[in-house]
């Protein structure tokens, strides 16, 4: 009984050390090679509809972007540039965007403060 | 007829979301799913391979088509076409006005 509370409670320590080296290096696992600062340098078009941030979106229809997974934005960028997600606004923009392209704005748009995971509380 | 004009305009222009619609407390009843992958931190969908996306504080208008386009098999992936697929309009309005309120209770 007793060791199965000193497991849990080393497990629960692990869990606080790893969530903490994730909070404090901003580091994942599925960290793509993007430049932020390129991101933005390449986001002017994007930041007419979705803003500077991806946070101060033009419409309600268009999505935040600010802080979301870099690799999840990534995978969106190429399904509308492959049309596997269509959407005839997004589609025009993707078709002229490179893999790296792609890589940096992901960068930039995932390094700002905006969207959240869910939790149960 | 010209403030008929005015009001039609301005019905139009509102924000779906500004007009009320969504019980965010029935709602975080139907989230329980959802937070199964979208509230793990860093949880990798299996297929394609890619980090499950953050959707507490996103527009609810975006979330309600996503889940629309998703139950209409518009938007391809298996596991959300069939959660989606689950959900009346009234569900999803509820849920994500729940997504949506996720940030002010957060923050």
């Amino acid at each position: 009984m007793r060791s199965s509370v000193a497991r849990s409670t080393g497990l629960a320590e692990l869990t606080a050390v790893v969530a903490l080296v994730v909070a404090t290096t901003g580091f994942s696992p599925a960290a793509s090679a993007g430049d932020p600062q390129r991101g933005l340098e390449k986001s002017q078009v994007c930041q007419s509809c979705h803003g500077r941030t991806g946070a101060e979106s033009l419409m309600p229809s268009y999505p935040i972007l600010a802080g979301q997974h870099a690799d999840y934005l990534e995978h969106a960028l190429k399904s509308y540039r492959s049309g596997a997600r269509s959407n005839a606004i997004m589609a025009g923009f993707a078709a002229n965007l490179s893999d790296q392209d792609i890589a940096d704005l992901a960068a930039w748009y995932s390094r700002q403060d905006g969207l959240s995971d869910l939790s149960m509380d | 007829m010209r403030g008929v004009c005015i009001a039609i305009a301005i019905l139009a222009l509102m924000p779906l979301n500004a007009l009320g619609q969504g019980d965010p407390a029935r709602g975080k009843k139907i989230a329980y799913t959802c937070t199964g992958c979208h509230g793990i931190p860093f949880y990798n969908n299996a297929y394609p391979t890619y980090t499950v996306p953050k959707i507490g504080g996103q527009h609810q208008e975006y979330l309600i088509s996503a889940l629309k386009a998703y139950r209409a098999g518009e938007r391809q992936h298996a596991t959300m076409r069939a959660q989606a697929s689950t959900l009346s309009d009234q569900d999803i309005l509820d849920v994500t006005a729940y997504f949506v309120s996720f940030n002010e209770e957060d923050s």
